[in-house]
Formats: structure tokens, C-alpha cells, sequence
């Protein structure tokens, strides 16, 4: 697992074509690297280039795809950049391979970890919190896009805990204007409610947002009991373990 | 119109064959707060449930019948609410009206904002 700070960055630079025992280069570097635990590598194709040779790679040419140039990358500690480099150094033959001192910021993780450490959840999973509902209209846009799916995406955005939207069959509101579907036209105008429950903070932090979102309709809050508030991301993890 | 701070807000119960003088229940509803000039009234359709007479209401998709689960809920200010409550009390046969204390954050329109 690699911890932030420095490391180094390996980069190998082979052509398309070239082979070792019977296989693309890259391909069985990218294999090496992988059996022998190396964090993580890519493999970047390049459009054009050339090398020792002086022989120019490109894909501009009627040839197809004529051994276009390859750079596999990774990051790895120097302990085990210097023990993967004989291996690597017959490998690569006529490629290059060039070492870069770097550094860490941030270690990559798998999803799983991520999620493990996402330690403090949105909203407990129980206690006093907030209802907020938005009473919207259907046609109601922002910036070109429907406002309760520019909502949504906002309060994902924002971290709120979570949103449901409700479509309405008649209604009317500070516009005095009924709001309805009406079957035989192609335009839709159904009330919308949108129901979001966090705590006090979240909400009161999200109204600057809103505000500026909701230019006309109904925004108000109630004070709610979270009895639970539950997703089984981790059971569906260990569920995968278990079967592997 | 003006609706700020501490209001209430209504729900009322029932199916959506319910009739009030030949009419939806819940257009009725809907045009007696326009009437009384409500704040808003929005009508859900639910998709399942059941209520006082236990039976259960479920919209058919296959059949012309559906007496799918309805809830109307209206906010407007203390006074206007229980200025509402004795026509849906005569209106409301079957059903449930539930109240519940709600913080108006915005009550806003633009004129001219639809066409």
C-alpha cells in the first residue's frame, strides 16, 4: 500500500510492436508489474513519436496503426522500483525507461477503503432532524436544465443525506396558476414536491443555494424524528467477499 | 400573497374515487382553497396504501377503475388553515386530515416568469 510522500515514478516508453516472448512489451510489463504487487500502472498510447531508431511512429499515414509509441507508467516506493528494474531492463530491450523522483500527495485506495473511512455519515441514524419540502413546478427550469433535477444534483453535490421527488396530479400556488397534466398535450406542468431530510446545519447551509435556484414556489422546513438511516453498502461488499 | 415563518401545514387522506357533489374529491378540495384564497394546494397520487376502511387502495394499470391513495396538502398560516378545516370536515367523508407545524422558508413567484 503506498503512503503519501515521496516515491518514485517509473516510465517506460516501448513501441507498439515490440515483442518479448511472444507478447507486446507493454502488455507484458503491465503483467509483471501487476504479479508482482505494484500499486497501480497505466498504459498511455501515444498518436506519434519516435525513438532511437529515428524511425517516426504515426498513425497519420494509410498504414494502420504502425507501431505507435507506448508508455507504461507507475509510482512505487525506490526499494521496490530497484527490485522490479533488472527484470524490467530486459523486458523493455531497445525501449527506454526513465526513473523520476515524485511525490505522494495522496495514496489511492480502493473503494472499499474509501468507504470505511467515510467515518462520519451524513446524518446519524437516529435522532432530531429536518424536513425540508419544495414545492416546484414541473416546466420550472435553471439554467436550461429542469430545477428539480438541477436540485437533485445539487444537493448530491452538497452532501444532503438524501432526496425524494414527488410529482403531484393538480395544484396550484403563489402564482395562483393551476398546475396540471394534462393528458391531451405533449406539455407537461405537474406540481413537483421535493422532500429532503438532514440535519438543521446542512439544510440552513443548503438554503443559500436554494435560494438562488427557486425562483418562485414554496420552500418549508418541519422538524422530524430519524428512526433509521441505513444504506447496506457494506453488506453488499462482504456479500462479494464471501463469494470470491 | 404573504406567507413567512411559523405556518401549518394540512394533509388530507382519501381515494381518489371519492366525490363531492359529482366532482374528484380532490379538485373540489383544490378549488375551495383557491376559494378562500389558500396559500397553495397540491394533489398526490400514491401508488398504494389503505386507510380507515382498511381497504386497500392500489391504482390499477389494466383496469379503467383505480382508486389509487390521494393526499392534498395545503400550507397557508394558522387563521386561513382553520378557516379551511369545516368545509373539508363536511367535504371529507372518508379519510384522514392530519395537521403539522411547518417554518416557511420561501413563498415566492415571479410575474410573468410562465407563459
Amino acid at each position: 500500500m503506498m503512503q503519501a510522500g515521496p516515491a518514485k515514478k517509473v516510465s517506460i516508453y516501448v513501441g507498439q510492436d515490440h515483442q518479448y516472448h511472444g507478447e507486446s512489451v507493454y502488455a507484458a510489463v503491465l503483467e509483471f508489474l501487476f504479479y508482482h504487487k505494484v500499486s497501480g500502472a497505466s498504459v498511455t498510447r501515444g498518436i506519434a513519436g519516435f525513438g532511437a531508431d529515428h524511425h517516426m511512429h504515426t498513425d497519420r499515414i494509410l498504414v494502420l496503426t504502425e507501431n505507435l509509441p507506448m508508455k507504461v507508467e507507475f509510482i512505487e516506493t525506490p526499494e521496490k522500483v530497484e527490485e522490479l528494474l533488472p527484470k524490467l531492463h530486459e523486458m523493455v530491450g531497445t525501449g527506454l525507461i526513465e526513473i523520476q523522483d515524485t511525490t505522494i500527495v495522496k495514496p489511492s485506495e480502493t473503494s472499499k477503503q474509501a468507504a470505511r473511512q467515510d467515518s462520519s455519515p451524513p446524518l446519524k441514524s437516529a435522532g432530531k432532524a429536518k424536513l425540508m419540502r419544495i414545492f416546484i413546478g414541473e416546466n420550472d427550469k435553471w439554467n436550461g436544465k429542469q430545477l428539480y433535477k438541477a436540485l437533485i444534483e445539487c444537493m448530491r453535490t452538497n452532501g444532503i443525506a438524501g432526496v425524494t421527488v414527488y410529482q403531484g396530479i393538480l395544484g396550484y400556488g403563489a402564482n395562483r396558476r393551476i398546475h396540471k397534466d394534462s393528458a391531451l398535450h405533449l406539455s407537461h406542468d405537474r406540481p413537483i414536491m421535493l422532500s429532503v431530510v438532514d440535519n438543521e446545519e446542512r439544510l440552513r447551509a443548503f438554503l443559500l443555494v436554494l435560494d438562488d435556484m427557486v425562483q418562485q414556489g414554496l420552500v418549508v422546513l418541519s422538524d422530524v424524528d430519524v428512526i433509521k438511516y441505513t444504506h447496506n453498502f457494506h453488506e453488499q461488499e462482504r456479500r462479494k467477499e464471501a463469494r470470491q | 400573497m404573504k406567507l413567512a415563518g411559523k405556518a401549518k401545514m394540512l394533509r388530507i387522506h382519501f381515494g381518489e374515487d371519492d366525490k363531492w357533489r359529482d366532482k374528484p374529491l380532490y379538485r373540489a378540495i383544490v378549488e375551495k382553497c383557491r376559494e378562500l384564497d389558500i396559500a397553495g394546494a397540491t394533489v398526490f397520487r400514491g401508488i398504494e396504501g389503505y386507510g380507515a376502511s382498511t381497504l386497500i387502495h392500489r391504482s390499477h394499470l389494466l383496469s379503467f377503475s383505480s382508486d389509487a391513495p390521494i393526499m392534498v396538502s395545503v400550507i397557508d398560516s394558522e387563521d386561513k388553515v382553520h378557516e379551511l378545516i369545516p368545509f373539508l370536515d363536511e367535504m371529507v367523508d372518508e379519510g384522514l386530515i392530519a395537521m403539522s407545524e411547518v417554518e416557511v422558508i420561501k413563498y415566492v413567484h415571479q410575474e410573468g416568469a410562465r407563459s
